[in-house]
């Protein structure tokens, strides 16, 4: 459905110059300097996955996203969508894809809720039964019914993401793009907002690249994840894979020694050692020549996985 | 996108409505103004105060109707980044402001209009010479007037601020449509600058045609199509330009 290949995203702007008269002088310089956002990217996605694309602040996931909705055109590199290029057939590929940015807001502010929603009927040509239809079945789907009416300035966080999410699946794009749809959120409202991906998911078939910094919603939802960072692909494949390392034994010695059976200590005074076969012996065989103060035992999460592929 | 405007004009009805009040304020004061200028004098420049004062009415009404939000909008949301969003549409972008600024000024009309018998009240009027003329001519004022407008928009897709431009776009729109001092007084170079200028098309002319100070509207019509046409031309041009930048720049 998806097919990135070799995509490269570099930005030339005038270079900026501070001091007394370094606006002018940004004004008038032929100096620029280039920044690669997005550094020869590649990945498949096919029909009804469900991606996690995750990276820090400023790794190049919203510029891959507005590549693939065909707002920015590429430096290098080719994109198909459904077998459309999304920069050349911008139109097309606009009316089979949906976007949710959680921290903006494609509602209009001042109108009431479902102002929004009709214009959005209107701007992808929906005859008036397929929207009433898709409507009904949002309505009951987000509990829309309660704030329909209201302007969306006056709805809480949680009724305007509902609202965005609504906007962006009405015309039932089979491919969504959803970036930080949670950020915000209260507990219930973010469980409310993965229900629904999971059921968009499930009932249309829906693929859905899904950047989010809360790895709860990772874990709720995706199978597979490509982790960016500085524009470069660091990690791409089941999250399963990820996370499938043994768990660790950390403990704390009163002595401290510099290394037990090969494991040396770490910089918080404490060994970590990898755990194969029969815990209670290896307690057992360490506390048999140390003393232990403390003890605990780590299960591998994605969090600290991630963390570590950042830190490489 | 039209019904949208529409309803932002009633949405923001307080503005309107005040809007409203300084429109008859202004009538009132041109009137004072005008009739002491005139003094005993029967007319000036070929122009009767009785038709003077028609013509101001008729020009700050039209000034007032063919006002326009939407470069406004186009900056906010530009500042905001939900412009992705306009970008993002099947639509065109150009196409979107458009329809959003008709819906938006028929909104406008619509408050407008229980204002219309004061303004006339306050100011004057006189029954139309040339009707029919008065309302084409007005038409594509007012399609020059959101061409203009949205022209100087895409400016805010290069700069980060353009509120100090559209002042002054305000003023000198407003200055050299008319809507103070007919163009017809305007001396020498002033007066052919005005006569240039694609501005006097949203007040002075249509009113002057109203009022029966312009007999002939072939050449202005035509004028008016030249420049709905050449600036159809340029806001396609230029929005070819700034939309190049926005995908390569990202805005």
């Amino acid at each position: 459905m998806i097919r990135v290949d070799g995509l490269t995203k570099v930005f030339r702007r005038p270079r900026t110059f501070s001091g007394p008269f370094g606006a002018l002088r940004t004004l008038v310089t032929r100096q620029y300097e280039e920044k690669t956002a997005v550094d020869d990217v590649s990945f498949d996605i096919g029909e009804g996955e469900v991606i996690g694309y995750l990276g820090p602040n400023g790794a190049g996931k919203s510029t891959t996203i507005k590549i693939l909705t065909g707002i920015l055109t590429p430096t290098a590199g080719t994109v198909r969508v459904n077998g459309l290029v999304p920069w050349r057939d911008r139109s097309a590929n606009a009316r089979r894809v949906g976007v949710v940015f959680g921290q903006r807001s494609q509602l209009w502010w001042d109108l009431p809720l479902i102002e929004s929603l009709r214009l959005v009927g209107s701007l992808y040509d929906m005859p008036a039964a397929r929207f009433e239809a898709s409507l009904k079945k949002l309505r009951d789907l987000l509990g829309l019914d309660e704030f329909l009416d209201t302007p969306v300035r006056q709805l809480s966080l949680g009724q305007r993401m509902r609202g965005d999410l609504a906007a962006a699946v009405l015309y039932e794009p089979p491919l969504l793009y959803l970036d930080e749809p949670t950020v915000g959120l209260d507990v219930l409202a973010k469980e409310a907002v993965r229900e629904f991906i999971v059921e968009t998911n499930r009932t249309g078939r829906t693929t859905v690249i899904l950047t989010t910094h809360d790895l709860a919603d990772v874990e709720a939802l995706c199978k597979r994840i490509i982790l960016i960072d500085h524009g470069k692909v660091l990690f791409d494949g089941p999250i399963d894979a990820l996370v499938d390392q043994p768990r660790r034994l950390v403990v704390l010695l009163e002595s401290a020694p510099e290394e037990v059976r090969g494991v040396s200590r770490d910089d918080q005074g404490r060994h970590v050692f990898d755990i194969h076969g029969d815990l209670p012996a290896m307690i057992a065989s360490i506390s048999a020549e140390h003393t232990i103060r403390d003890l605990s035992i780590e299960e591998p999460d994605l969090e600290s996985v991630i963390k570590g592929i950042y830190a490489r | 996108m039209t019904r949208v405007g529409f309803l932002f004009a009633l949405a923001y009805r307080s503005s309107i409505v005040m809007t409203c009040v300084t429109l008859v304020a202004q009538v009132f004061l041109l009137r004072m103004i005008w009739t002491a200028v005139y003094g005993s004098r029967a007319e000036a420049a070929g122009l009767t105060l009785e038709a003077l004062l028609a013509y101001l009415t008729l020009a700050n009404l039209q000034s007032f109707a063919t006002q326009t939000l939407v470069s406004r909008v186009i900056h906010h949301r530009i500042r905001s980044g939900t412009v992705f969003f306009d970008l993002a549409r099947p639509i065109g972008y150009l196409r979107q402001m458009a329809a959003f600024q008709a819906g938006n000024t028929a909104g406008s009309l619509l408050l407008l209009a229980p204002v219309v018998p004061v303004v006339l009240l306050v100011g004057s009027i006189t029954a139309p010479v040339n009707g029919p003329g008065y309302v084409v001519t007005l038409v594509l004022g007012y399609v020059i007037a959101v061409q203009l407008a949205l022209l100087i928009s895409l400016l805010g897709f290069w700069m980060l601020e353009i509120g100090a431009v559209s002042l002054l776009y305000q003023l000198v729109s407003q200055f050299f449509a008319g809507t103070m001092v007919p163009l017809a007084f305007f001396p020498g170079f002033l007066g052919t600058l005005a006569e240039v200028l694609p501005f006097k098309y949203m007040g002075y002319v249509p009113a002057a045609i109203y009022v029966g100070h312009i007999s002939d509207i072939s050449g202005p019509l035509l004028v008016e199509l030249a420049w709905v046409a050449g600036l159809w031309a340029l806001l396609a041009l230029a929005w070819s330009r700034t939309h190049r930048r926005v995908v390569i720049q990202g805005g």
